[in-house]
């Protein structure tokens, strides 16, 4: 299994246009939205500048682009082909084939974490008070983005050739526009709001806000991710063998 | 190829267990059936050829007996077991014709992979050198052309010591020399007593590799015995000769037990079901025929023979 997963990652890391556009991608966006934005001027409500909010959106954006994205159409590809056919017919378990596919989505998402933080310092000058926010940052949204990676390889498993695009965009804004991570969802009536405290995302942009304020991360927001987690990987590994009596 | 069907008959076959138990299996896609009430036994280090024309339900019978695919009704065994379970184990190796393969990896690692995930593995180089890919073994994988990408195929499905091969169309997209040592291999793994199963459209194959051959039609066993078995049940034999000077059809046509007449040129080509009372009638007609040529039916005529004879029969009723 270990070699399973060493291989996911060295092709995830060989295939330069995946890797480049993944990487690249959350921190052009970031650029281009708070580029302009004053370094020094608060954000309204907060004591936190709008660089660095969006820094912390950004990369966590950033990652669940390439893993929920990336890893969909790269199963329903490989699918396609006949390899998972293949693969089923070694002694590989079903955990074993998510496990690895959620490592390689991993190799992905941290350098495209890092590059987004390492541009907000160099161009919009970012700093925290403390050193250990931006490891705790880091580590916070690399690991909430295996969570979405679980969901990336189950929904891989769910739709296949052409659906599969439409049907990880639709999951993907849904996601996104519910969690907070484009717009603020104060705004949205209270029973909405009850709602939204469930929706991975929101907790996962959740992990990001708490730090970025200096707090550790909520427990509820941990044990939702962690819930979430459980959920995704166990429809993804039971997708991967039935996926198997109709191939 | 010279070795003949002899070679791999090994003595107390059909003795222990059996590795395949299809007991009355039954699968229909829609309001087609693939395959249907099928009952069929495998013992180990028997090397047995899947024939059917296409539709037979020759793909279907290996996904079923893979696991690959429940079946409506019956059961499926291998080695007293479920497929799944018996894959775990890594009893099986299997080559299928829709079997992908992993890109972006080169030749070696996914080899690597293939002795990894088997419970007993046989050494990385020693498997590629059995598939014939110790030279490329650094290639990346999408970048192989079909017969390549046939033996790292191959190579994943030898990757350890299995107990049953099932290879479906394993020698589409290879040359002579690779068929040849594809085959050369495949005896190897016989006669360390394991059971291959291969679906092919090469009959000659069939009849120079089998020592068993399974013909299916319509998702049912048709015939199954050995080539020699199968070629003496299409009944006929067929008589080759030339002819000088004017060829009366019409008298040709008279001949006795004749089941099929083709001139082309000077060659005349019959099918007789007595062959010896033919021929015999032949010299009666005062013809003199030359260069000529009595021989058995090839398995490829008994084939379309049997299968051809199983349409009108299923016509007639």
């Amino acid at each position: 299994m270990n070699t399973l997963i060493k291989l996911e990652v060295i092709r995830t890391l060989r295939n330069k246009k995946f890797m480049f556009f993944s990487v690249l991608y959350p921190a052009a966006l970031y650029l281009l939205i708070a580029g302009g934005a004053s370094e020094t001027e608060l954000v309204k409500g907060t004591h936190l500048t709008l660089p660095l909010l969006m820094m912390v959106s950004m990369a966590s954006f950033g990652a669940i682009t390439a893993v929920l994205v990336g890893q969909s159409e790269r199963i329903a590809k490989e699918r396609e082909k006949g390899w998972v056919r293949q693969l089923r017919l070694t002694a590989l378990p079903g955990r074993g084939y998510v496990t690895a596919k959620v490592a390689s989505a991993a190799v992905v998402s941290l350098p495209s974490i890092v590059v987004v933080f390492v541009v907000a310092a160099a161009v919009k000058h970012v700093r925290f008070d403390a050193a250990w926010q931006w490891i705790a940052l880091t580590f916070a949204i690399w690991a909430g983005s295996i969570v979405f990676a679980a969901l990336g390889v189950a929904i891989g498993y769910l739709a296949t050739g052409d659906a599969v695009r439409p049907i990880t965009m639709i999951i993907y804004f849904g996601l996104s526009a519910l969690g907070g991570l484009w717009f603020p969802t104060a705004s949205f009536p209270s029973w909405v709001q009850k709602i939204i405290e469930w929706v991975p995302t929101h907790a996962y942009a959740a992990l990001g806000q708490a730090i970025e304020q200096g707090n550790a991360p909520h427990l509820k927001d941990v044990s939702i991710l962690v819930g979430y987690l459980v959920i995704f990987a166990g429809a993804a590994a039971w997708l991967y063998r039935r996926d198997t009596q109709k191939a | 190829m010279t070795t003949t069907a002899s070679t791999f008959t090994g003595e107390g076959r059909r003795t222990g267990a059996p590795v395949v138990s299809f007991e009355h299996v039954s699968k229909s896609y829609g309001a087609v059936k693939a395959v249907a009430d099928l009952d069929l036994q495998l013992y180990p280090g028997e090397t047995v050829a899947l024939l059917g024309p296409n539709g037979a339900g020759k793909s279907s019978t290996l996904d079923l007996l893979l696991g690959l695919r429940a079946p409506d009704a019956g059961r499926v065994e291998l080695f007293g077991t479920t497929p799944q379970r018996a894959i775990e184990q890594g009893k099986i190796g299997a080559v299928l014709q829709s079997g992908g393969l992993m890109e972006e990896v080169k030749v070696r690692e996914l080899v690597k992979l293939a002795c990894d995930l088997h419970p007993r593995a046989y050494p990385v180089e020693q498997v590629l050198e059995q598939a014939g890919l110790t030279e490329i073994a650094d290639r990346m994988v999408n970048k192989l052309s079909g017969g390549q990408e046939q033996r790292v195929r191959f190579a994943l499905a030898t990757a350890g010591a299995n107990e049953l091969i099932v290879l479906d169309e394993p020698t589409t997209g290879m040359d002579v020399t690779a068929r040849q040592t594809f085959w050369t291999t495949m005896r190897d793994q016989a006669r360390q007593g394991r059971a291959i199963l291969f679906a092919t459209h090469y009959l000659e194959e069939a009849d120079a590799i089998a020592d068993r051959v399974i013909v299916l039609h319509r998702g049912r066993v048709l015939a199954d015995g050995s080539a020699a078995e199968i070629k003496a049940r299409a009944g006929a034999r067929r008589i080759v000769f030339d002819l000088d000077g004017h060829i009366g059809e019409g008298a040709l046509r008279e001949l006795p037990f004749l089941a099929a007449l083709e001139i082309s040129g000077r060659t005349v080509r019959i099918q007789s079901h007595d062959a010896d009372a033919t021929v015999h009638a032949l010299y009666g007609l005062g013809l003199y025929p030359r260069n000529l040529e009595v021989a058995g039916l090839g398995l490829e005529q008994a084939f379309i023979a049997i299968t051809d004879a199983a349409t009108a029969e299923e016509a007639a009723r």
